[in-house]
C-alpha cells in the first residue's frame, strides 16, 4: 500500500469516545420482539386456524396505517417508531379471541396507535390500552369475553375448519380425541371456568369443592400448557410463549426476573387469597387435599397457565417503553402486575385481568424508576447522611 | 472457591468487554528503531512551557536534552535518537494539538549519554524530573504527581496495571517481561513516597502473570491485588472502591482519600530513568485494528508520524479512523501527521468507522445497569439542554468518570456520555461565573 493513501480521505478529522460500540441496537432488539410476536401468533393459528392470521394482519395493518398517517400529516421523524408500531400491532392482535367479527382487529389497532401511542405517547403499553378500549366499546360482544370456543383437532391443526365443531362432556385430552368426523371441538375456556370457580358458580361434589373443577371443568393439564384451548389468539399456548421467552432472555432482551416475579407473585397470591365455596370463604387454598389428593396446589398451578399471564409475563410486561430500567424496578412491577391480575381474577368483575394489571403498574413505572435509583457512588448513603446530621 | 472463579466485582455496573487480546497479549514487545526523520514534541503539555536548547544543523546523541524545563512542573524533552538536527517547528499531538517540535534526522549509530548512577531517595523525585517521566492520568509530570502526593500525605500507594479496554496489552508485556524491574521501581517509587501499602493491581484472568509477581514480591512491601477487570476496572476511582472498599468523593481524586494510583506505563518508564538511567524518549504502545498486518507492542521512539507506523507494519486497508489510546476512551483523529508521544499507549487503525445514527431513547436501562459510578445518564443526557439542574443532577454530573460505557451500550446509539460531558462543562462554566 503506497505511504501516500494511508489514511482515506474520508477519515473524519475527530470523533467523540466511545469509538466502538457493543452489538445490540435498537432494530435487533425490535426485530426479535416481532419475531417473537410472530412465532406465538403462528402457534394461534395452529390451534385456531388460519383466520387467526388474518385477525393479525387486520391489526397490524390498521395500526400502521393509522401511525403512518400521523407521522405524514405532522412530518415528524419516524426513524425505529415505525418497527414499534408493527409490534405494537401484533401485539394487539395477539390479545384478541380468533371469532370475533373482523372490525373488532381494525378498531383494536386503531385504537392501539391513536390512544396508545399517538396520545398517551406509548408510557401505557399502547396495545393493552386499544384492547381494553375495544372491551369496553364492544361490551355485549360475546367472542370478547372468552367464554369458551372450538379448538381445531390435532388432524387439522393450521387447516381445519373452526365451525366443524362438536361438543362433548366425554373428553380426556385434546390429543386423543376422536372426532367422528368433526374438525374442532367447543370447549370451555380455563380461566373463565376459573372465574366461575371463585365465584362460587360450579357446584359441588358432596364434600369436594376443586374436584369437580378440575375433573369436569377444566381443561387436561397438557392441553392447558400446550394451547389446545379456547382464549386470544397469543393467549394459549404457554409453549410456545415459554419458548419465544427463554429466546428473549438468552439475547438478554428481557430480564428473566420480570416474569419470574411475575409468575411467583401470582402463585403467592392465589395460593393464600380465598376461595368463595359453598361453606364459606377459604383462605389458604393451595393447602386444599381432596381425596388424597392435592388439589389446592393443581388449582394454583392452573391458575399461572390460563389466560393471559404467560403472554403478559414474556411479551407485554417487558416492553421497554413502559416498564421500570432497572431489574429491581422490574422486580416489583412483577410482584404488582402478578398480584393485581390474581385478585381482580379473583374478585373483579372486568375481563382481560392481566391487561388491566399491566396497565395499573405502568402508571407506576416512573415511581418505581424514583425508588429504585443506584446510589452515587461517592455519595453518602442517605441514612448515614441523617445520622451524621 | 474464588481461587478457581476469581474474584467478584468489586463495584455494581461496569462490563466484561471482548478484549481482542488473544493473538496480542502472546506476541513480545519488540522495538522499532527509527528509520525516517522524528519529530519530537518539545513539551509534554501546552501549558508546560520549556525551552529549545538546540539548533538546526547540531548533531545529537540519543538522551540529550533538547529543550530545558522553564517551569518548576515541566519536563525537558530529550533527543530519541542519534543524528542531525533538520527543522525546528510545531508538530501535532493527539492530545495537546500542536506543540513546538524539533526534528531530528537519525544518523544510524547509536550514541547515547554516558550513564552517571546513582541517586539517593531525596534526589529521586529530580531524577524523575530530568528524565521526562509522565504520568498519563492525571496527565502531568510523574514528579508533580509525587509532590503532590508526599503533600497531602498519602498512606497507599495503587500501581494500576488493569487495562481493561480492548486490544491494550502494553502494561501486561511489561508484567510478562519484567517483572523484577517493575517491583524494584514500584519500591523505590513507594519508599519515596513513604507509603505504608503499595499494591500492584493486576486482572486475575492473567493467572501466571499474577504467580509470577507473587513470587517476585516475597520479602518485600509490595502487595499483588488480583482482581476481576469488568470496563472501568482501570479507573483509579474503581481501583480504589475494588482495592480499598474506599469511595472517592464525587468529583474528588484518589488524593482526597490519602491514595495515589499511579498508571503501570509511569513505573516502567520511572524504571527506565531511576534504574537504568535512561530519559523518556520512546513509547510502548500496542499497535492494533483491522487496518493493520502486524498488530503487536511496540517499543516506539517520541516522534515517530503515524504514517511512518503505518507503512512499517504494513496497511492492509486505508485507514477511516486512528485511535489514539482504547477503544472506550482513546482520541480519534484524522490528522496525517500526528507523532506518538511517550504518554500514549495504544494506536488503533481501523479500516472502517462504526456508523452511528442516534434514534430516541427505548428505555432499555441499559446504560443505568451498566453505569460504574450509579447515575442515570439517560436522565442526565437530557440536561444538555435544561437551564437549572437539580442539586441531585449536578452532583451526577460531577460524578461520572467518563469511561463512555453508557454511549458503548446503548442501543439507539445516542451519544450518551457525549452528552453529559457537554451538559458538565454547561452547568461548570455557568456555576463558574455565578461564583
Ligand atoms: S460515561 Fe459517565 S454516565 Fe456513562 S457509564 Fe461512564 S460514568 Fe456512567
Ligand atoms: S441505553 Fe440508550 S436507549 Fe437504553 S435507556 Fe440508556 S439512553 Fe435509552
Amino acid at each position: 500500500m503506497p505511504i501516500k493513501s494511508w489514511l482515506a480521505v474520508d477519515a473524519p478529522l475527530r470523533s467523540d469516545a466511545p469509538h466502538r460500540r457493543a452489538g445490540g441496537t435498537h432494530r435487533h432488539i425490535l426485530r426479535t420482539w416481532m419475531l417473537a410476536g410472530a412465532l406465538v401468533g403462528v402457534s394461534g393459528a395452529a390451534f385456531h386456524g388460519w383466520r387467526a392470521l388474518l385477525i393479525l394482519a387486520l391489526t397490524v395493518v390498521s395500526t400502521f396505517a393509522v401511525d403512518l398517517s400521523f407521522v405524514l400529516a405532522t412530518r415528524r421523524a419516524s426513524s425505529g417508531r415505525l418497527s414499534r408500531t408493527f409490534l405494537v400491532g401484533l401485539i394487539a392482535g395477539l390479545t384478541l379471541p380468533v371469532d370475533v367479527e373482523l372490525y373488532v382487529p381494525v378498531v383494536c389497532g386503531a385504537l392501539s396507535a391513536f390512544v396508545g401511542n399517538i396520545i398517551f405517547g406509548g408510557w401505557l403499553h399502547p396495545a393493552l390500552v386499544g384492547r381494553v378500549l375495544v372491551q369496553f366499546i364492544f361490551l355485549n360482544h360475546a367472542s370478547l369475553a372468552v367464554m369458551g370456543g372450538a379448538v381445531l383437532l390435532p388432524a387439522y391443526i393450521f387447516t381445519g375448519d373452526a365451525t366443524a365443531s362438536v361438543s362433548t362432556r366425554y373428553y380426556d385430552g385434546w390429543l386423543d380425541f376422536e372426532g367422528e368426523g368433526a374438525q374442532a371441538i367447543e370447549l370451555q375456556s380455563p380461566q373463565r371456568a376459573l372465574r366461575a370457580f371463585a365465584e362460587g358458580k360450579i357446584p359441588p361434589d358432596g364434600d369436594d369443592y376443586f374436584e369437580p373443577l378440575l375433573r369436569d371443568v377444566l381443561p387436561p393439564w397438557p392441553d392447558a400448557v400446550l394451547g389446545a384451548v379456547p382464549g386470544g389468539i397469543g393467549e394459549t399456548s404457554l409453549t410456545m410463549i415459554l419458548i419465544v421467552g427463554f429466546f428473549l432472555i438468552y439475547r438478554g432482551y428481557l430480564k428473566w426476573q420480570l416474569p419470574a416475579s411475575i409468575f411467583l407473585a401470582a402463585f403467592v397470591t392465589v395460593a393464600i387469597l380465598p376461595v368463595g365455596l359453598a361453606d364459606g370463604y377459604r383462605w389458604f387454598p393451595v393447602f386444599a387435599v381432596e381425596n388424597g389428593r392435592a388439589v389446592g396446589l393443581a388449582y394454583c398451578v392452573y391458575h399461572l397457565a390460563a389466560g393471559q399471564l404467560g403472554l403478559v409475563a414474556f411479551l407485554i410486561a417487558g416492553d421497554m417503553h413502559s416498564s421500570p430500567m432497572r431489574v429491581q424496578g422490574q422486580i416489583l412491577f412483577g410482584i404488582g402486575i402478578g398480584s393485581i391480575t390474581i385478585f381482580m381474577r379473583l374478585y373483579g368483575v372486568v375481563e382481560c385481568e392481566a391487561y388491566w394489571a399491566v396497565l395499573i403498574m405502568n402508571t407506576a413505572a416512573t415511581s418505581i424508576d424514583r425508588l429504585t435509583r443506584r446510589r452515587t457512588l461517592g455519595t453518602q448513603p442517605p441514612r448515614e447522611q441523617a445520622a451524621l446530621a | 472457591m474464588k481461587h478457581i472463579l476469581g474474584p467478584r466485582s468489586a463495584f455494581d455496573g461496569g462490563l466484561f468487554l471482548p478484549d481482542r487480546k488473544s493473538l496480542l497479549a502472546r506476541r513480545p514487545i519488540q522495538t522499532l528503531h527509527p528509520d525516517g526523520p522524528l519529530q519530537v514534541p518539545l513539551t509534554v503539555r501546552a501549558d508546560l512551557r520549556t525551552e529549545c536548547i538546540v539548533d538546526v544543523g547540531d548533531t545529537v546523541v540519543r538522551g540529550q536534552a533538547l529543550a530545558r524545563a522553564l517551569q518548576s512542573d515541566a519536563i525537558n524533552a530529550h533527543a530519541p535518537a542519534a543524528g542531525k538536527v533538520t527543522a525546528i517547528g510545531r508538530v501535532w499531538t493527539a492530545n495537546d494539538g500542536f506543540l513546538p517540535s524539533v526534528t531530528i534526522e537519525p544518523d544510524g549509530t547509536d550514541q547515547r549519554t554516558p550513564r552517571h548512577q546513582g541517586w539517593d531517595e531525596e534526589s529521586l523525585i529530580t531524577q524523575l524530573a530530568e528524565h521526562g517521566v509522565m504520568c498519563s492520568e492525571p496527565r502531568a509530570p510523574l514528579h508533580v504527581v509525587m509532590r503532590k502526593a508526599i503533600e497531602s500525605g498519602v498512606t497507599t500507594l495503587i500501581v494500576n496495571a488493569m487495562e481493561t479496554e480492548p486490544y491494550l496489552c502494553s502494561d501486561l508485556r511489561t508484567l510478562v517481561e519484567h517483572p523484577s524491574r517493575t517491583i524494584d521501581a514500584i519500591c523505590d517509587l513507594a519508599d519515596a513516597l513513604c507509603v505504608s501499602n503499595a499494591i500492584l493491581a493486576v486482572p486475575f484472568r492473567h493467572r501466571r502473570v499474577v504467580r509470577r509477581l507473587r513470587r517476585e514480591v516475597v520479602g518485600r512491601h509490595v502487595t499483588i491485588e488480583a482482581l476481576a477487570n469488568p470496563y472501568p476496572q482501570c479507573h483509579p476511582v474503581m481501583l480504589t472502591k475494588a482495592v480499598l472498599d474506599i469511595e472517592v468523593p464525587v468529583g474528588g481524586s484518589p488524593l482526597d482519600c490519602s491514595v495515589v494510583v499511579l498508571p503501570l506505563g509511569s513505573v516502567r518508564q520511572a524504571a527506565d530513568a531511576l534504574l537504568a538511567d535512561e530519559p523518556v524518549t520512546d513509547a510502548l504502545i500496542t499497535v492494533a485494528g483491522d487496518a493493520i498486518e502486524h498488530i503487536g507492542t511496540y517499543r516506539v521512539a517520541v516522534g515517530t508520524p503515524f504514517s511512518d507506523l503505518a507503512r512499517r507494519l504494513d496497511i492492509r486497508a486505508p485507514v477511516r479512523q486512528v485511535v489514539v489510546g482504547g477503544p472506550l476512551t482513546g482520541v480519534a483523529m484524522g490528522y496525517r501527521d500526528a507523532v506518538v508521544t511517550s504518554t500514549m499507549n495504544g494506536l488503533l487503525y481501523f479500516a472502517h468507522r462504526e456508523d452511528v445514527r442516534p434514534v430516541p431513547c427505548i428505555r432499555c436501562g441499559w446504560c443505568i445497569e451498566d453505569c460504574p459510578v450509579g447515575i442515570d445518564p439517560q436522565a442526565l443526557m437530557k440536561l444538555e439542554i435544561v437551564d437549572q439542574p437539580s442539586s441531585q443532577s449536578a452532583t451526577d454530573l460531577k460524578a461520572c468518570i467518563e469511561c463512555g460505557l453508557c454511549s458503548h451500550v446503548c442501543p439507539s446509539r445516542l451519544p450518551v456520555a457525549e452528552s453529559i460531558y457537554r451538559a458538565r462543562v454547561r452547568v461548570h462554566s455557568r456555576t463558574g461565573d455565578a461564583s
